[in-house]
């Protein structure tokens, strides 16, 4: 647990200096109030820098204080994240060609696999595949109508028809 | 009886069908999202943002209010059934609710947490009825620097009171503030962090975070960890309370509801101090303490349900009155406020009287709607409760996708809806609290203004806050909430 937590300080760290540099283009033109719109940020930063320091001697000296243990598994099920990333990453790739009701049904089918698969029981037969992405199109689809249709959000379509 | 007229105008706005509808589409939204694990109504509401683009105010504003109150009774329902809490507010409802529902009187349970749940939550919003235009007419007298520092007040107690660690909820706070820092200054009118990608010139927006953080990050974490966790169904009973349960529960009812509302009204949000608190409450005062932790005892139900359902409904006095927000979901209530361009404040009683009004009366609409939807029907809810896991997250990512999607039309947003997963997921491994990155990016801005104004009365000197008595008091107040608790914990350890 030690190298992660201490990682975490060190990308709180990383972000504090990411404001603090950031800060160094933002006017300090302060007209009245004394302060000027650099002000938060340099405090926002030098808090998360002060912040990231504190994890990492928390971490460097025994762990985080004070730690609720985590719920689940001591180790992850790294098969199934992965599964479920490619869904979720798929959909953003896809959904403005293939539209949003495929898309979806896609990221479904993918993710159901993942969450099949931490649980023990992946199941790649041509039949459960199917059968994921009629429950995902069945999902994907009323959603869709309801935005298109009745609410007239736009979302993105195979066709310009707002049905699919 | 000027409230009274007001209250009334509120019913029969509310009262349309189309509002009624709204709300009972709410209240069932609700519930389900309630009963259902892996998904909250904080993550509900932001998922249904994209609306605000749309319907009027009025309607959503009841509709997300549904959403919110009928949640929690959805969450005892799990809690009773399910041996997982539904949310953090239902955690001790879990603990009798749980041996009651073993022992066979899953029935009773579910009953008076419904009841229990309906006559907090109306004491409640008669409460809201009366106090809110009282505190409204108080907060108008207050001035940049008040404001200021009880938006400060209100970080304090969401980061550094509330959750186990100061360090890490700190840390939380800060990367809130920072992704509230991203957009258009608001008093300067300057572009901060936005790297010149147009989009980002209207700040971050808050479903992409929400959903992100609570719905995307629930899903990737439950695919990695949770797999093999295994959960057993209790067996259900008929709903119905013996008239020796209902002697037990009415006076914890009662009870609770007094200890939930003060902690709803100030901000220091979370129901999970008054839940604990009733608890204890009751298992002192109970002549029936043989039944905790044993066979399970009916008051150990009622009083956290009723005091969870108080608090809640509570914590809309601070929204509406001042705009200031002590939880997730009421973050995010804010949220759907700016999308309006109405911003909750103690002026929102004068200019918008119409919408809270219909807010307001809706409340009671609702928690009729609920007691009906969640005790004669909660053989239905229960049949949610069987549908798997995998399908269920999978369920939860496309409505996510159509949430973050939906607002903005734009496929990257998708993207980054991962990256905030991911963050997520590392958040909810190491212990690190959420409410305060969601509060801190609504809040962070208003706060901001209202500190440089502040510094503009002050001509540019920090002792502003010092010169005016009420701010003076507040900034006491603060300091207490930050050094108290340290203070007796140096002297426990000294003693």
């Amino acid at each position: 647990m030690k190298a992660p937590q201490t990682l975490i300080g060190v990308g709180t760290l990383a972000l504090g200096a990411l404001l603090a540099v950031g800060a160094t283009q933002i006017s300090s033109d302060a007209g009245y109030a004394g302060v000027g719109p650099n002000f938060l940020p340099w405090l926002v930063g030098a808090a998360l820098l002060l912040c990231g320091g504190f994890l990492i001697w928390e971490a460097r000296s025994g762990g985080f204080r004070q730690m609720e243990e985590p719920s689940g598994g001591g180790t992850g099920h790294w098969p199934g994240f992965v599964w479920v990333s490619i869904g979720i990453l798929a959909n953003a790739v896809l959904i403005t060609t293939i539209g949003f009701i495929l898309s979806c049904s896609l990221c479904f089918v993918l993710a159901v696999r993942g969450f099949k698969a931490s649980e023990g029981r992946l199941d790649l037969s041509p039949k459960a595949w199917i059968v994921d992405a009629l429950i995902g199109f069945a999902i994907a689809a009323p959603v869709y109508w309801m935005f298109t249709q009745l609410l007239a959000i736009n979302l993105p379509g195979l066709t310009a028809t707002g049905w699919i | 009886m000027d409230i009274w007229n007001q209250l009334m105008q509120g019913f029969v706005t509310a009262g349309t069908p189309i509002n009624l509808l709204w709300a009972l589409l709410g209240c069932t939204i609700g519930t389900a999202v309630g009963v259902l694990p892996g998904i909250g109504p904080a993550t509900a509401v932001a998922m249904l943002l994209p609306i605000t683009l749309k319907v009027d105010p009025t309607a959503s504003m009841i509709f997300f209010a549904g959403i919110y109150y009928g949640a929690m009774y959805g969450g005892s329902t799990t809690s009773i059934l399910l041996n997982t809490p539904g949310e953090s507010g239902s955690m001790v409802t879990a603990m009798e609710g749980n041996k009651m529902a073993k022992s066979g009187r899953a029935g009773a349970a579910l009953a008076t947490s419904a009841i229990g749940s309906f006559v907090a939550g109306t004491i409640a919003t008669v409460l809201v009825t009366f106090f809110a235009p009282l505190v409204a007419n108080y907060a108008v007298k207050l001035g940049p620097p008040e404001y200021f520092l009880l938006m400060v007040l209100a970080f304090c107690t969401v980061s550094a009171v509330l959750g186990k660690s100061t360090l890490r909820g700190l840390v939380s706070l800060f990367v809130g503030l920072a992704m509230g820092l991203v957009g258009i200054d608001q008093i300067t009118g300057q572009a901060r962090y936005t790297g010149g990608v147009p989009e980002l010139m209207d700040g971050l927006e808050v479903v992409l975070i929400a959903v992100g953080l609570f719905a995307v990050a629930e899903a990737l974490y439950a695919v990695l960890y949770e797999g093999r966790s295994v959960e057993t169904q209790n067996k259900m009973s008929k709903v119905h309370m013996t008239a020796e349960e209902w002697r037990r529960s009415w006076p914890a009812w009662l009870r609770a509801t007094f200890i939930g509302i003060p902690f709803g009204c100030i901000p220091a949000g979370g129901s999970e101090i008054p839940t604990f608190l009733s608890y204890a409450t009751e298992k002192k005062l109970s002549k029936h303490k043989e039944d905790f932790g044993t066979v399970g005892a009916i008051e150990g139900v009622a009083g956290p349900e009723a005091a969870n359902n108080a608090a809640i409904t509570a914590t809309l006095i601070p929204l509406l009155t001042l705009g200031i927000p002590t939880s997730n979901t009421t973050a995010i209530l804010l949220g759907a406020f700016q999308n309006y361009g109405i911003q909750p404040g103690p002026q929102l009683f004068d200019k918008n009287a119409a919408l809270v009004w219909a807010l307001i009366a809706s409340l009671y609409i609702g928690n009729v709607m609920l007691l009906i939807l969640n005790l004669p029907l909660v053989g239905l809810w229960v049949k949610l409760l069987k549908i798997p896991k995998p399908q269920l997250y999978a369920g939860i990512l496309i409505f996510a996708t159509v949430g973050v999607y939906g607002m903005r039309q734009s496929a990257f947003d998708l993207v980054l809806l991962y990256g905030i997963g991911l963050l997520g997921v590392v958040m909810r491994r190491f212990d690190f609290p959420t409410a305060p990155v969601v509060v801190g990016m609504i809040l962070g801005p208003l706060a901001e203004a209202q500190m440089r104004n502040a510094l503009s009365i002050g001509e540019g000197k920090w002792g502003v806050f010092l010169q005016r008595p009420a701010s003076l008091v507040l900034l006491i107040i603060v300091l207490a909430v930050l050094l108290l608790p340290r203070l007796m914990k140096l002297r426990k350890r000294a003693a």
